[in-house]
């Protein structure tokens, strides 16, 4: 029953119209898990940008060339990006204005190189980041205040946020949430040359005969089926959707599905595994007003060898969620019932959290399939999750865990404990199930996003990613999607769609 | 789909029923009058606790209410009495978790008997002596028929008044949760100590 409630709300995908199956690895059967589904993501025009807690992490120019610098690792298809961040840098400050991120440039001293500042300073700090940078400072780490897609201040006709305290898992009501439902779109369609058709479901791509697509078939909100005729055809429907869109969309040139010449669509999922600590105070912080976060670090950002494991990830300081999961769960080490169980609801103002966001390794079995018997509520077969942590992703995740620990009590909490540490069984960050390369027998897209099977295709989202990163992946998707309109640009130009 | 969907007095919908004319300058210049309709939009929707129990008979009513009170006592500050919990549970069986309610009556009668069985001179789990009571609960502590209860309890103290608990919002008063729509700095004691981001000199990190 109780994690039902986590993984449902308005606007997330819904298992009873959309289910999926999970299973850890191929020779089991998948079931619908009791929990719902495993890749939740906001089904609405906007996508998750809607709901999400709206954190900014740019990859570090580490991320594009692991393999390189770490070598092979067993069982994994750990491999370099084909892209560089200098190459993706331009499109991330783009991100940071045109989108409109607050921040404050260089405060990291180990962030990447930057272009430009930041277009607002960063939001205010919370009593979590307060505690978060006195902790970390004392142990000599290099807290600075996190970079969010939250406006701080009235930017392009939007006002700064108001504090209200329900970004994750809501829609922002004031706008100051830099979702595309407020940024991109309104001003694709200011263009005149954009059309949104919102509670339609485009559940095939149309093909030719020369190997060429024609467009996308999708259902309308009455379920009626309509074809979209395009020159060019982006999917950018996450890294589970885009992959199943693929797989239902074979044909008999591509009987493995579309564009799946390799075999690869789908395969790489990777959610990034993270850990997280519970901390209680002397006072008040009143975490429930605010955005979740505003200091994190980054300090174990990059994979370090004499750990004994591959992996990195940033902490940050948060509230948690909202008081009625908070409650719950998420309290974290909560009694029973009874008075011992009152006493701990009542210090909700004096708590807070730290987690740890991590990598997830690219493990060949870890993949969205075509589940071979359910459906969904329009008869399109559902998502099949296979998934199953790799050892170093759970190394990881521990002792990120312990440094939040450590953090903790240095701030001078009375009372700190970790939240359990458990096998990933779906996430929302939905990645590298269409992953990026340059050889077509190994990569789903090449470097500009373009199918290597089909020249008029583009897939852009998470499902592009070759590397999991430290989490908080939107930045970067965005980045690429900018990086991806102007090479498309490009090839319309010369002729080539 | 789009944030208007659903529930048209939700405080969302309020705010972008307007459409493109809510621009942000707009939002930002009326916010605490916006802010003040949208909460008295999300009262006027309160399911009135008063309107009696319809899926509990009054006996089951009494236990699952006497339960609620052990889950979360009354005291100094509100318990689960006074946010109206067993209320809530009774509306949520009957409407929005009326999936769990064919489980969830079995599960009561089972606890009910094995309560007098336990406590032979007691006819009812509401009239035993608060320790009889929570003795019993103890033993019972680990029954799926107790979790639902806690699950339920919680969110009839905590979620949104709209759905039928938190009565007057004693739920969120016992949290110390500020239902506002809107907050200004500083939020609590650290962040009003904080003296500013003194940048890093070293560039080790």
């Amino acid at each position: 029953m109780n994690s039902n409630i986590f993984y449902l709300s308005g606007i997330t995908n819904d298992p009873a119209l959309s289910p999926q199956t999970f299973r850890e690895d191929p020779s089991q059967t998948a079931q619908r898990p009791q929990w719902g589904n495993s890749l939740w993501y906001a089904r609405m025009v906007g996508g998750s940008s809607n709901h999400f807690t709206a954190n900014y992490w740019r990859l570090h120019d580490s991320d594009f060339k692991e393999r390189s610098l770490l070598g092979a690792i067993a069982g994994t298809g750990f491999a370099d990006w084909p892209i560089s961040y200098a190459e993706l840098e331009p499109y991330y400050t783009k991100v940071d204005w045109d989108i409109g991120v607050s921040g404050l440039a260089g405060a990291c001293p180990s962030d990447p190189p930057r272009s430009k500042p930041y277009p607002m300073p960063p939001l205010p700090v919370k009593s979590s980041g307060a505690l978060l940078e006195r902790g970390a400072r004392k142990l000599g780490l290099h807290p600075f205040p996190a970079p969010m897609a939250i406006v701080s201040q009235g930017y392009r006709g939007r006002p700064a946020c108001a504090h209200c305290g329900f970004c994750i898992g809501f829609g922002c009501e004031v706008m100051a949430k830099s979702s595309t439902l407020y940024t991109m779109i309104p001003e694709a369609e200011a263009t005149g040359r954009c059309e949104i058709r919102p509670a339609s479901y485009a559940f095939q791509v149309a093909m030719n005969a020369r190997g060429r697509t024609t467009g996308v078939l999708y259902y309308d909100a009455h379920k009626q089926e309509h074809l979209q005729k395009a020159r060019a055809v982006v999917l950018s429907a996450n890294g589970g959707e885009t992959a199943r869109l693929l797989l239902n969309s074979a044909n008999a040139r591509f009987p493995q599905g579309l564009a799946n010449s390799s075999g690869m669509v789908g395969k790489y999922l990777m959610f990034n595994q993270g850990a997280g600590v519970h901390a209680q105070f002397e006072h008040e912080l009143n975490e429930y007003k605010s955005v979740q976060v505003t200091r994190i670090l980054h300090d174990f950002y990059e994979s370090d060898p004499k750990r004994g494991f591959y992996g990195g990830g940033g902490i940050d300081a948060r509230m948690g969620p909202n008081p009625a999961i908070w409650a719950l769960a998420a309290g974290g080490d909560l009694p029973g019932f009874g008075a011992d169980l009152k006493a701990r609801l009542e210090a909700y103002p004096r708590s807070m959290m730290s987690t740890a966001h991590c990598t997830s390794l690219a493990v060949e079995t870890n993949s969205v399939s075509l589940d071979p018997v359910l459906k969904d509520a329009w008869g399109i077969p559902a998502i099949r999750v296979t998934y199953k942590d790799h050892p170093d992703d759970l190394a990881t995740a521990r002792f990120l865990q312990e440094h939040a620990f450590q953090i903790m009590q240095a701030a001078g909490a009375e009372k700190v404990w970790k939240a359990p540490l458990r096998l990933a069984r779906g996430g929302v960050h939905l990645l590298g199930t269409c992953r990026m390369g340059e050889d077509p027998a190994s990569s789903v897209v090449d470097k500009y996003h373009r199918t290597h099977d089909v020249p008029n295709l583009f897939l852009c989202d998470g499902s592009s990613f070759v590397t999991s990163g430290r989490g908080q992946p939107t930045m970067t998707i965005q980045a690429l999607a900018f990086r991806a309109a102007d090479h498309i640009g490009v090839f319309a130009k010369r002729g080539e769609l | 789909m789009n944030p208007t969907d659903g529930d048209p007095n939700s405080r969302r919908s309020f705010l972008l029923s307007g459409g493109g004319l809510l621009t942000g300058v707009w939002i930002a210049a009326h916010w605490p009058a916006i802010a003040a309709a949208a909460q008295h939009a999300a009262a006027a929707s309160e399911v009135p606790a008063a309107a009696g129990f319809q899926f509990f008979s009054p006996a089951e009513a009494a236990d699952v209410a006497a339960i609620c009170a052990q889950i979360v006592p009354s005291g100094a500050t509100p318990g689960a009495t006074e946010a109206h919990a067993a209320y809530f549970i009774d509306h949520a069986l009957t409407t929005f978790f009326a999936a769990w309610a064919a489980d969830f009556r079995p599960g009561l009668n089972d606890f009910q008997a094995k309560f007098r069985a336990a406590n032979p001179a007691a006819d009812a789990f509401s009239r035993a002596s608060s320790e009889q009571q929570i003795a019993f609960l103890k033993s019972a502590e680990h029954t799926p028929f107790f979790g639902s209860m806690r699950t339920l309890t919680l969110l009839g103290m905590f979620s949104s008044p709209k759905y039928g608990g938190n009565y007057q919002t004693a739920g969120w008063r016992l949290m110390g949760f500020v239902d506002q729509h809107a907050f200004t700095p500083p939020f609590g004691h650290y962040d009003r100590q904080y003296t500013g981001f003194v940048p890093y000199t070293d560039k080790s990190a």
